[in-house]
């Protein structure tokens, strides 16, 4: 009986196993994060896109009739292939050029007007993760805390609204940090964290956005349905989402080349030894979970002690929260 | 050379920061050390007669390698080619134990595996790895590690695995469906982050001695333990050349005790959230694995923090090593041909 049900279980388990692997692979987010209202809050929010795949169908009247987008970053993009079904769509409604082995191309950033008011920043770590912890004992999860708030003093005197993941030496969970950046409509995600590297004679800083792969699921996605019954509703969400993770990409990329530039450019003045790690791409768990431009800075070194000395200088810590500030004022101008 | 066999090879693999294990359908099973390695320079090259070396070996001659360890945190890394590169060979190096080569008795066409990461691993990284299998294996499932232990031990319902590793401890309760990002936690404090701590604490102790994170490593996988051991730890390190003797009994316990406090308040923040009614049952099926499990004391820290919550069981795996790889050997034995060939790499 119970070896029966353990069966069961077992065959069950091997079922969702196999349908979460499907979904990897056609590069759908977790289910978790795309309940019905959320999907929802989010075609609302992408209402824009939605010109796409109507572009996409020929529909140039809608295009000239519509005022919410008409950038020719639009028309660009109406060489996003479709399948069959879409091909029928275009001959109902006009022509349109669909080739399903074809890559997406990206779509320009500047489809989305950015203003940059309200900063989401994470102070790195807290409570019972210390992070990283040099030998002179000095902890990552205070020093984070610590350029947060003098950051966070900078904005708001900059006319910045603010929102903090965490206020005060306690561990939130990396997707509750998340949430909060969605659920507070944050502008930016700027995440702070010192790094530890094996070498302790070296230190430097660099900054990480979302790590994305050229996104060969989106190609095996399209034309694997394209083999198949042509395009459904749900799966042309899918295509907007990562269309729309593209364009958020591409902020945060240039989020973090501003703020690296200013990092690196600011605190070299005060240490010349200091080395510049550049931008570089990871999947952090903030970065991937968060819905808006969002980076990850290293500002500093706790391996290195000659470092970790400057940092436990609170003066240090104001050059780094001035140099983080102008990075985030400088990509609110441009923006 | 081998005459090769059409038959379809089915492999668990479970892929760790610290170590990796392979379980096979043909009855192999192997675990090396997740390091990979090329010389560093045509000397090098010379002396080591190899292009890339991979495991102990490379450990062992890692003053002459450029050393590489795919995984870090638990999450497979992609600052570089090297790190790329690093993957494949492990996948290669580990598959080829088995005997899947161009040259050995198995065909990579013939190959489906099924590879267990930490629980908190992010669909890029998955995706990822399966770019990384490319054209190595058949077919792929990746599955959380923890899920694969608890298939392997049929433990699948009302049971909570804490798989304390290298670079992770992962943490997931079992309700008799596939753990969701709600049954799961993952964190940063396991084997790595005991070493960096007790090379730190030696270091103060004994400032003279020369000692490495290897030797860290060795030291704890042997001695690890929380608590009251009664036992004096004795190793024997260089002291400006000299082999000498140091107690590290002291720093040991307090390098081990890191790791205590967070594992206890997840473990806890993650039975508050099982319904009420079947809160007593995963209490009593706690189920400690990972290299982790082999902490000395840690089963009975855990059942004393389980008393403040009306007390439960901790259980110790008795074959820590490849329980994972085990799990993901019998999640690809059991998965029909239908589904395999949905999963193609």
């Amino acid at each position: 009986m119970r070896v029966a049900r353990i069966e069961r279980v077992k065959r069950r388990l091997l079922k969702e196993a196999v349908a979460d692997n499907l979904e990897t692979m056609r590069g759908l987010p977790p289910r978790n994060v795309r309940g019905p209202r959320r999907m929802l809050r989010l075609w609302l929010r992408r209402a824009p896109i939605l010109l796409i795949p109507i572009t996409l169908a020929g529909s140039t009247w809608f295009v000239a009739s519509s005022n919410a987008v008409s950038s020719p970053a639009v028309v660009r993009a109406s060489a996003i292939p479709l399948g069959q079904r879409a091909q029928s769509a275009r001959r109902a409604v006009g022509p349109a050029t669909l080739d399903p082995s074809s890559p997406l191309p990206a779509l320009d950033s500047s489809v989305f007007p950015l203003s940059v008011r309200r900063v989401v920043l994470d102070a790195g770590h807290g409570g019972t993760d210390p992070g990283t912890v040099s030998a002179s004992l000095v902890s990552e999860k205070d020093i984070t805390l610590d350029i947060q708030q003098r950051l966070g003093a900078l904005l708001a005197a900059g006319g910045f609204e603010v929102v903090k993941t965490r206020a005060d030496d306690r561990l939130i969970p990396l997707r509750d940090r998340a949430k909060l950046a969605n659920t507070s409509s944050g502008d930016i995600f700027v995440s702070i964290h010192v790094n530890s590297i094996r070498n302790p004679e070296r230190h430097g800083v660099e900054t990480y956005y979302l790590g994305a792969t050229s996104d060969p699921s989106l190609t095996t996605l399209a034309a694997a349905e394209n083999r198949a019954s042509g395009y459904s509703l749900t799966d042309m969400r899918a295509l907007l989402d990562r269309v729309y993770a593209d364009a958020r990409r591409d902020e945060s990329h240039r989020l973090a080349t501003v703020m690296q530039d200013q990092l690196f450019g600011n605190l070299k003045n005060i240490d010349p030894g200091l080395m510049n790690w550049g931008v570089k791409r990871a999947p952090f768990i903030v970065l991937v979970a968060t819905e808006m431009p969002a980076v990850l800075a290293e500002v500093g070194c706790l391996s290195n002690e000659k470092e970790a000395a400057m940092l436990r200088k609170p003066e240090y810590r104001q050059e780094i929260a001035r140099a983080l500030f102008s990075g985030i004022r400088a990509y609110a101008n441009k923006g | 050379m081998a005459e090769p066999t059409t038959d379809i090879l089915h492999v668990g693999i479970d892929l760790g920061t610290s170590r990796s294990a392979i379980s096979a359908s043909n009855g192999e099973r192997f675990v090396v050390e997740s390091y990979v390695g090329w010389p560093v320079d045509m000397v090098a090259k010379k002396v080591l007669k190899r292009t890339v070396m991979i495991g102990h070996e490379a450990v062992a001659n890692r003053t002459m390698l450029d050393l590489h360890r795919p995984l870090e945190r638990g999450l497979l890394k992609e600052g570089s080619d090297k790190d790329v590169l690093a993957v494949r060979e492990l996948l290669k190096h580990l598959l080829a134990l088995v005997g899947v080569s161009e040259k050995g008795k198995v065909d990579s066409a013939n190959v489906r595996a099924v590879v267990g990461v930490p629980a908190a691993s992010l669909r890029t990284n998955k995706q990822y790895l399966r770019n990384s299998m490319k054209g190595i294996v058949d077919s792929l499932m990746i599955v959380s590690e923890p899920f694969a232990v608890a298939y392997a031990l049929d433990a699948l319902l009302h049971t909570m695995i804490i798989d304390i590793g290298a670079g992770t401890s992962d943490f997931c309760v079992m309700k008799g469906r596939y753990p969701t990002e709600e049954d799961q936690r993952t964190l940063t404090n396991a084997g790595d982050s005991i070493d960096t701590q007790l090379l730190k604490l030696i270091e103060e102790r004994y400032p003279q001695a020369n000692v490495t994170v290897f030797m860290v490593r060795e030291w704890k996988e042997k001695y690890s333990f929380v608590g009251d051991n009664g036992e004096k730890i004795i190793v024997t390190a260089p002291v400006r050349g000299v082999p000498t003797e140091m107690d590290i009994t002291a720093d040991m316990r307090a390098a081990c005790e890191t790791v205590v406090p967070p594992t206890i308040e997840t473990m806890l923040d993650l039975l508050s959230r099982v319904e009420p009614e079947f809160q007593e049952r995963v209490r009593n099926n706690v189920i400690l694995s990972g290299g982790g499990g082999l902490i000395r004391g840690l089963d009975k820290t855990l059942e004393d923090a389980l008393k403040q919550v009306g007390g439960g069981k901790v259980k110790d795996m008795e074959d820590p090593v490849f329980i994972g790889s085990d799990g993901g050997l019998a999640l690809a034995l059991d998965a029909p041909d239908t589904d395999w060939e949905k999963l193609s790499a």
